[in-house]
């Protein structure tokens, strides 16, 4: 009984110990994913609804909290769908957000660089909470959508390093905790 | 050679393309490395590029550096120049490089990391501190303020609140003040903007921050630059547990310490920015200058096997022509490089190469005339009656050719490379012309002609020889030629010349008298005899008798004198030469009984063609001549053979009449055949001399002998019939030579 008190323990050591390791070794790795996206007709223009989840990784972190400001990118698709023929990209939009930390005010600026908004956050949690919140952006007037086609949308997000300097490109190029970009999210136009 | 042109020059184009490419890779490099703006956007491809040449060159130059190694253990000739060569241009190329590398990264380390200080960065650090302090004493002050605030609106009647809060916002020097009710839900708002500008719904922050009954304060950053303060507390907080609304005002911070902050906040996020990005600018730096470096080094090497290959071809070329000439190639021509010195070395080799051409060619020719001379000589030599024997200064046999070893009766062709007084041991005749020559020799006569007489078995052979200096030249010292011509036969046939002669001239003087003589003689004895007195009549008889006998022994002599002299028409017939053999040997065995005459005749002897009368005198003569010699002989034997034999494929009848008498003497054998040369105190000593006569007026030959056991043999060969006779006469024009050894 004692035996297996003292091997219990000392396993339980080993995987906290392999865990702690684990963690030291192996830094954070982000992530971004699309959870949600949708259309609705409004005042005759479709308008998205979208849940993001966007995890910056080590990397990403350390170059915002040293001053880098980080881009992210929301790609958004409108495909024609085209029964014996390559689909046909309709509309394409990007929005292109600025994630910064400003250090006197120690507060997270979220800048619209499409609108030229700016939103400011107490903590990276909010303001990226606030980025992957999307509410009522016109997509596509339905007027220039064809009542005979069918349509589908996609949404990704990704973090843009165009804007970088080629030094940093360069660093970027080879490391995948820079490579952050969700997979394509994909669904039908309603109407 | 158009081919090989046009490959050069696409190989150079080709060099001169790749060169350029390599440059503009490695300064879009740099630009890129240096934040160019144009060539920005395409810098890793350029990298990519420059990597994807470093790989290149690398290829290249192990390719190279392989056949190199390949060359130099196979000994190919130039390989070991090369490989110097390489290695020269290699350590010229590498150290160098190396050297400013290391200085230039260190210089990269070193200079970007002067950009940065610690000082500097305490007093930005300060500076935000201070900017900090300063911002939260406004940000405590507008909290105060709007606390005050909420408590004066807390009994404000909700009608006036509008009014009142307008005046609140005035006073407190507010942008804005708006009141939210439950839900966040705008109840009144104020600001200094024109109407219709709805305020921002509550920030989850705020709404955080004053659920947790605190109240919030924040400094936000404005788009437009400069700062705001935002500050939000709880109306109605006092003495009530319910949450009634929330007032919200943003107070602007003065533009001058917005933008003096502002300011503080873009320097310290640079600096920070800074010394992020210094390390992969370092590393972006350094691997640039290394790609660089390797784009060099490697383009260095490269070039320098290059080079070395292109300074090293044309004297490999140069090596492998000089092996040609030297294994006798003359037609090698090399292709001239260039107008440098290598180049006028190769012009030279080729001018070299085609003299030596030409040269080789006048030889061969020449070589060819002196060949076809030598073969003309040879021929010549070796149908030349003459004998000539060319020596050495020690006397060693040079060359000799046929008619010398006939005429001395040794076979002087295969002995060449002896000393000709070795080969003279054992061979007599050569002996006697070596003893002769020595003498000169010996006296140191270089130039001296002289008649020999040497002696052999079948009689005195008689030379004429002369000898002269040979210029020497490289390949031969000085020696001599002996010339000499046998002309026995010569002298014998002038002297039968001189003999037939002699005897007609003879005939004629001494015939005429004695037929007066006689006929004197007959007539003193008719007229006188019966005059005279019986005794006187006896010494008359006695003395007209013997003038008439021994003028007729006269006219017997004279007339077998004519006959030697005076040559009638050959007659040529076929006869049976056994018959005529038997017959003339059955006559003289009937009249000398004493004697033993034995016939030895082949059992089918052709029918001959010849005079018939001349070849029976050639046998009543020789066997005359034999049973005369025998006259004293108590047992005395004739030996008679005819055959049929082949003289030098010429079929002849061969007729040996051999006696066991005192044979000829050994000084005189060679005479036997001249005319009144005689043993015998009754013969004529013409006998012999018309049987020669007779034996070549049918192209025969006569030779005559002591046999060993004693007497004498004489040896007639005749040819058989005319064909054997033309034979006989194109042998003699066309080979004296064999004739000339089968006499000997």
């Amino acid at each position: 009984m004692k035996f297996l008190r003292t091997t219990g323990l000392a396993a339980l050591l080993l995987v906290l110990a392999a865990a702690t390791l684990a963690q030291e070794e192996m830094p954070r790795q982000g992530f971004f994913d699309v959870r949600s996206a949708s259309t609705s007709l409004n005042n005759g223009v479709h308008e998205l609804e979208a849940r993001l989840q966007l995890i910056l990784s080590q990397d990403a972190l350390d170059a915002l909290n040293s001053g880098v400001p980080l881009t992210i990118e929301l790609n958004l698709e409108v495909i024609r769908v085209r029964g014996l023929w390559l689909d046909e990209v309709e509309a394409q939009l990007t929005l292109t957000y600025e994630l910064e930390y400003r250090p006197l005010s120690q507060r997270y600026i979220v800048r619209n660089l499409n609108s030229g908004d700016l939103d400011s956050f107490a903590t990276l949690y909010s303001a990226l909470n606030n980025l992957g919140r999307i509410q009522g952006l016109p997509v596509i007037d339905d007027a220039l959508i064809n009542p005979e086609s069918r349509y589908r949308i996609r949404l990704r997000a990704a973090l843009s390093t165009r804007q970088y300097p080629a030094a940093l490109r360069i660093i970027f190029f080879w490391r995948s905790q820079w490579q952050l970009e969700s997979k394509w999210f994909e669904w039908s136009l309603e109407r | 050679m158009v081919a090989r042109t046009i490959r050069r020059g696409v190989t150079a184009a080709l060099g001169v393309i790749g060169v350029g490419m390599a440059l503009t890779a490695v300064f879009l490099l740099s630009r890129t490395a240096q934040n160019s703006e144009e060539f920005e956007s395409l810098h890793i491809i350029i990298l990519l590029i420059n990597i994807a040449g470093v790989l290149a060159l690398f290829a290249l130059s192990v390719g190279s550096l392989a056949r190199l190694l390949r060359d130099y253990r196979n000994h190919v000739p130039g390989s070991r120049l090369k490989a110097r060569m390489v290695g020269m241009f290699v350590g010229l190329a590498v150290l160098p490089l190396l050297v400013v590398f290391y200085f230039s990264l260190q210089f990269i380390n070193s200079g970007i990391d002067t950009w940065f200080n610690v000082e500097v960065e305490a007093g930005l650090d300060d500076a935000l501190e201070l900017s900090r302090v300063a911002l939260e004493m406004q940000m405590r002050d507008h909290l105060a303020t709007m606390t005050q605030i909420a408590d004066r609106l807390e009994n404000v009647n909700p009608r006036q609140l509008i009014f009142e809060l307008s005046m609140l916002r005035r006073e407190s020097g507010a942008s804005e003040i708006s009141i939210y009710g439950r839900n966040s839900r705008i109840l009144a708002t104020s600001s200094d903007q024109s109407a219709g500008s709805l305020p921002k719904p509550l920030a989850d922050e705020v709404l955080l921050q004053i659920g947790q009954n605190r109240p919030f304060v924040s400094l936000d950053p404005l788009a437009r630059g400069g700062y705001e303060i935002r500050t939000a507390v709880r109306l109605g907080n006092k003495g009530r547990r319910d949450p009634g609304g929330i007032i919200l005002a943003h107070f602007p911070v003065p533009e001058r310490i917005g933008a003096m902050a502002d300011k503080v906040d873009t320097s310290y996020s640079a600096y920070k920015r800074a010394i992020y990005l210094r390390d992969p600018l370092k590393r972006n730096l350094s691997l640039t200058l290394t790609v660089v470096l390797l784009v060099s080094l490697l383009a260095s090497i490269y070039g320098a096997f290059l080079l070395s290959r292109r300074l090293v071809k044309p004297i490999q070329d140069l090596v492998a022509g000089t092996r040609a000439v030297a294994q006798g190639d003359f037609d090698t021509q090399l292709p001239a490089p260039s107008r440098d010195e290598i180049g006028f070395l190769i012009s030279s080799f080729n001018d070299m190469t085609q003299r030596l051409a030409a040269a080789r060619r006048e030889a061969s020719i020449n070589e060819a005339l002196v060949e076809a001379e030598r073969a003309n000589l040879e021929v010549i030599l070796a149908r030349l009656s003459t004998g000539v024997v060319s020596l050495e200064s020690d006397l060693t046999i040079r060359t000799a050719n046929q008619a010398a070893g006939a005429i001395l009766n040794v076979d002087l062709e295969n002995r060449i490379g002896e000393r000709l007084p070795d080969v003279a041991k054992g061979h007599p005749l050569l002996q006697q012309f070596v003893d002769i020559a020595s003498v000169h020799h010996n006296a140191s006569e270089t130039d001296w002609r002289e008649q020999m007489v040497l002696s052999g078995e079948v009689g005195r052979q008689i030379l004429t020889c002369a000898c002269t200096t040979l210029p020497g030249d490289e390949d031969h010292e000085t020696g001599f030629v002996v010339v000499f011509d046998d002309i026995t036969a010569t002298l014998q046939a002038q002297r039968d010349s001189a003999w037939g002669e002699v005897a007609r001239r003879l005939a004629h003087e001494i015939k005429n008298p004695l037929t007066p003589i006689q006929l004197s003689a007959e007539r003193v004895r008719r007229k006188y005899l019966h005059t005279m007195s019986a005794e006187d009549a006896q010494v008359l008889d006695r003395a007209t008798h013997t003038i008439v006998q021994q003028v007729e022994a006269m006219k017997e002599m004279v007339n077998a004198f004519s006959d030697y002299a005076r040559a009638p028409d050959i007659d040529l017939n076929k006869f049976s030469i056994d018959k005529l053999v038997h017959e003339v040997v059955d006559l003289y065995r009937a009249q000398e009984s004493g004697l033993q005459i034995i016939l030895k005749t082949d059992s089918d002897l052709p029918n001959i063609e010849a005079d018939v009368g001349r070849i029976r005198q050639v046998l009543h003569n020789l066997i005359r001549n034999a049973i005369e010699a025998l006259e004293n002989s108590s047992d005395g034997r004739i030996e008679v053979g005819v055959s049929v034999a082949e003289l030098h494929d010429v079929e002849v009848v061969e007729i040996v009449v051999a006696d066991n008498g005192p044979g000829f003497e050994i000084g005189s054998i060679n005479e036997v055949f001249d005319p009144y040369v005689t043993s015998k105190p009754k013969g004529t000593g013409l006998g012999l001399a018309i049987v020669k006569k007779m034996v070549e007026e049918h192209l025969g030959i006569i030779d005559a002998r002591n046999r060993e056991q004693g007497g004498a043999v004489i040896r007639i060969q005749l040819p058989i019939d005319e064909a054997a006779r033309e034979q006989m006469i194109a042998n003699r024009l066309g080979g004296n030579t064999e004739q000339r050894r089968e006499r000997a």
